[in-house]
């Protein structure tokens, strides 16, 4: 093990696969940053490349090298305007464009640059470290534990929205109705699909996460007027100060700690990751209420979190040749056709080049920071463009990458209609968050409840009690977690609005 | 105004106006006889999401083919629907040779018959251009568990019906038909839990969250290799594992359990494309690098003409339909 381990810094330490790294890491930064266009698309585009370059110490780096820059690509529309390229980058929507509005949308990214690369070091030697013991672990987190987990998520989202409760279960539940629409997961009946072939397969994402958050940017800024001149910002806005990544340190460990846990578990995925990462730096915060109005903290807790579990998901692909999401899919056809078979015997046979791969994707962090660092002036550029200009080229994304995400046209009216449904919760003061991740993991509960429910057949009690400890741990900690939550924010309420009133006086 | 920093006045605004639509003109009025087909990139529709086995296979034959049509093969992803989605888009194309689609059996011969479908029949309106490969499912076990023979399993099914586990990798999809094909035939019942692919469905195998699963050979090497997984049957008339039983040696059909992997184009394309797409594909087959790549992946290149591919096509789709009709009737 330890020699492997030698080993494998000796083949990692190559100046080409620094290249090939720092190639991939800005490839996927570009592909990130372009609204529709996923992680796992632009992979799959050059899937061949790493083939095609014969060396499994350039190929499989490079390819890891598109995977981060790709997650952190998405902060960048996410906080200039306002458009969540993927689930991966919603938590980093409310503060970091809130930042952008002050005219700090420079701080905001390199916040976002620095957080996520910090926390996927860290996650990284986390997994280099760990791959043994987590490998042992990742088989108990089935659909009954990822159920209850997905539960608990839930309850979680609900009584930590900002604003009323009430009006967070409403987005909530609306969300959740939303996810039900299309052919039901286990028999492919159709819901509510009024007897048309679009909306068989259900909505897809991209078009409610751009319609909810960007469309009534859009708006907004179209109902503003006068728009020949103005500018989001005159300036590229001043950088980020060590002080201030200094006091958002904790934060980032709290996500990144976070994130690897999210990402031990297959099928959990960066959405829920960074979510919780949001929302555990609000909880924490000794003003909660200033999150969402362009709180560095919101930015940073968000991103570490979602950065957090790139590492831990190659656990269980190269320990048990396990692809949990499309990108581990892409990574394990990747090894195969470099003559690596991801699997069981994999660290014993080709323990070196596995070390030496994830070496380099601990390295690989280093260079992250630095091309981040080079194209965020590059990025920031985008505010200081004439509104008049900057407000078409955003419609033109919104519908673009909406288009490209799945070629699909219908997604089109989708985006107009939870762009309507987006402005009017606007006017009405409705968070549109709670609706987003109501809509992501009611499908996976009920598809994982669903599968609970078949592993479990009739004997459910003594399944739930001699089978599955985790998820009756969880579905019995949720109301607890819940209930407490919920005080806390009651808590933070009552205090802010007791501090206003003392301001009025 | 300017543009480009040039000081434009309407008359040269007219004037780009016409150069513009001049240039619009000129592609179109080019005869198509005078340029030799392919002369522009030919999409290839898959109606797979990204990173799955055929998303890989399309990407490596693609990447070789290119040298034998002279124009670059590029792929669109076209998900959902189980497939649906992006053969309903297929049969819609223009049948001139520059939309084609990679599909397996399930989703071209099987899928019509099972879900609601009024917009297309994939026997009418596509047309066979090659059989990129095939694929042969295994019965799959974890080599500590219960069952040494695939007589233990099915003696544990009789006694227990409904009470085996069985993961597949979703509805109608690659572990799924056999599975049916399986309880029909020998008329047991299996409890199905559904995962999200061929991965997690052999996460539960190994998690002993469920009895048995199915997978493909390529998928379990290293599984066999480290004594984790046990194979109990393969698809075909032949044995392909030593001491392995073949699935007619279990009581199955000799065409049960095969995926086969097609690319095909809309039907109404002009026979001589067709002949040069037809040709193209036979000629990727004597690619060293191409053979190389494909072995790597695990998979074989048994590779069959469009033509003689038609044939089976025809067959397996009533095959499949019949199958169908049985298990709506039970």
């Amino acid at each position: 093990m330890i020699e492997a381990l030698l080993a494998g810094v000796d083949v990692a330490l190559r100046i080409d696969t620094f290249i090939w790294i720092s190639g991939g890491l800005l490839l996927g930064m570009l592909m990130g940053a372009l609204p529709g266009f996923t992680t796992s698309m632009g992979m799959s585009v050059l899937v061949p490349i790493s083939f095609l370059v014969g060396d499994p110490l350039i190929g499989i780096p490079f390819l890891i090298g598109v995977y981060k820059g790709g997650i952190y690509g998405g902060s960048v529309p996410a906080i200039l305007i306002s458009m969540p390229g993927t689930g991966a980058s919603i938590a980093t929507v409310f503060d970091g464009h809130a930042l952008t509005k002050k005219g700090k949308s420079r701080k905001a990214l390199e916040m976002s640059l620095f957080a996520s690369a910090i926390s996927d070091f860290f996650s990284d030697v986390f997994t280099l470290v760990m791959i043994i013991p987590v490998a042992a672990v990742v088989l108990g987190f089935g659909p009954p534990e990822i159920a209850a987990v997905m539960l608990l998520s839930l309850v979680i989202i609900a009584v930590t929205a900002t604003g009323p409760v009430l009006k967070g279960l409403i987005m909530l539940c609306l969300g959740v109705w939303v996810g039900f629409v299309g052919a039901d997961p286990f028999s492919a009946m159709a819901r509510y699909t009024f007897g048309t072939s679009e909306l068989y397969d259900g909505f897809h994402l991209i078009p409610i996460l751009i319609g909810l958050f960007a469309l009534p940017e859009i708006f907004n800024a179209v109902k503003e007027g006068d728009v020949s001149g103005a500018r989001v910002a005159t300036f590229v806005g001043e950088r980020l100060r060590l002080a201030e990544l200094r006091r958002s340190l904790k934060t980032i460990f709290r996500s990144t700690f976070i994130g690897t846990g999210i990402g031990v578990v297959p099928g959990l995925g960066q959405p829920i990751a960074a979510m919780m990462g949001y929302i555990a730096a609000k909880n924490s915060s000794s003003h909660p209420e200033t999150f969402g109005s362009g709180e560095l903290d919101g930015v940073a807790g968000a991103e570490a979190a979602n950065n957090a579990v790139n590492g831990p998901t190659m656990v269980p692909l190269l320990t048990l040749g396990i692809p949990g999401d499309a990108v581990t899919a892409l990574l394990l056809g990747a090894f195969m056709m470099q003559g690596l078979r991801p699997g069981p015997t994999l660290l014993t046979s080709s323990g070196d080049i596995v070390f030496g791969i994830l070496i380099a994707m601990v390295l690989a962090n280093v260079l992250f920071v630095m091309i981040g660092y080079m194209t965020i002036p590059f990025f920031t550029r985008v505010v200081t463009i004439k509104k008049s200009l900057l407000i078409p080229v955003t419609i033109m994304l919104a519908f673009s990458g909406t288009y490209l995400a799945r070629g699909n046209a219908f997604d089109i009216v989708t985006l107009i209609g939870f762009g309507l449904i987006g402005i009017a919760a606007r006017q009405a003061k409705f968070d549109v968050a709670p609706m987003v991740m109501g809509f992501i993991l009611g499908r996976e509960l009920e598809y994982t409840f669903g599968q609970t429910l078949a592993l479990a057949g009739d004997d459910w009690i003594r399944f739930a009690l001699t089978e599955r400890f985790g998820m009756t741990a969880v579905v019995l900690a949720t109301p607890i977690i819940g209930l407490l939550l919920g005080r806390r924010m009651a808590y933070f309420r009552t205090r802010a609005l007791k501090r206003d009133g003392e301001d009025v006086s | 105004m300017k543009i480009l920093g040039l000081q434009v006045t309407w008359m040269t605004k007219i004037g780009y106006l016409a150069v513009l639509f001049a240039l619009t003109w000129v592609g179109p009025l080019v005869p198509d006889a005078l340029a030799q087909y392919p002369d522009k990139p030919i999409t290839l529709i898959t109606p797979f999401g990204a990173g799955g086995s055929s998303d890989l296979t399309a990407r490596v034959f693609t990447t070789y083919l290119s040298e034998y049509l002279g124009q670059p093969m590029l792929i669109k992803l076209v998900p959902g629907q189980a497939g649906q989605k992006g053969t309903l888009e297929a049969t819609q194309a223009a049948p001139d040779g520059y939309t084609l689609i990679f599909n397996d059996n399930y989703r071209d011969q099987l899928h019509q018959y099972t879900f609601r479908n009024d917009y297309y029949d994939t026997l009418e309106d596509l047309v066979a251009v090659a059989r990129i490969n095939y694929g042969q499912i295994a019965i799959i076990v974890r080599s500590d568990g219960p069952y040494q023979t695939w007589a233990d399993l099915e003696a544990d099914a009789r006694v227990r019906p409904g009470k085996v586990l069985l993961s597949h990798s979703g509805l109608w999809a690659a572990l799924f038909v056999p599975a049916q094909q399986i309880m029909r035939a020998l008329n047991l019942r299996f409890r199905m839990v559904p995962y999200r692919g061929g991965g997690p469905a052999k996460a539960a195998l190994m998690a002993g969250d469920v009895a048995f699963s199915m997978a493909f050979p390529a998928t379990i090497a290293a599984d066999i290799e480290a004594d984790a997984v046990r194979v109990l049957a393969t698809a075909g008339p032949e044995r392909t594992i030593e001491g392995v039983p073949s699935f007619v040696e279990i009581g199955l059909p000799p065409n049960a359990g095969y995926i086969h992997r097609i690319v095909l184009a809309p039907r109404g394309i002009p026979e001589d494309r067709l002949v040069i797409l037809r040709k193209a594909f036979g000629q990727l087959q004597a690619n060293e690098d191409y053979q190389f790549a494909m072995r790597q992946l695990g998979e074989n290149t048994a590779y069959l003409d469009g033509a003689e591919y038609e044939g089976d096509r025809i067959e397996s789709s009533l095959e499949f339909r019949n199958f169908v009709k049985a298990i709506a009737d039970q």
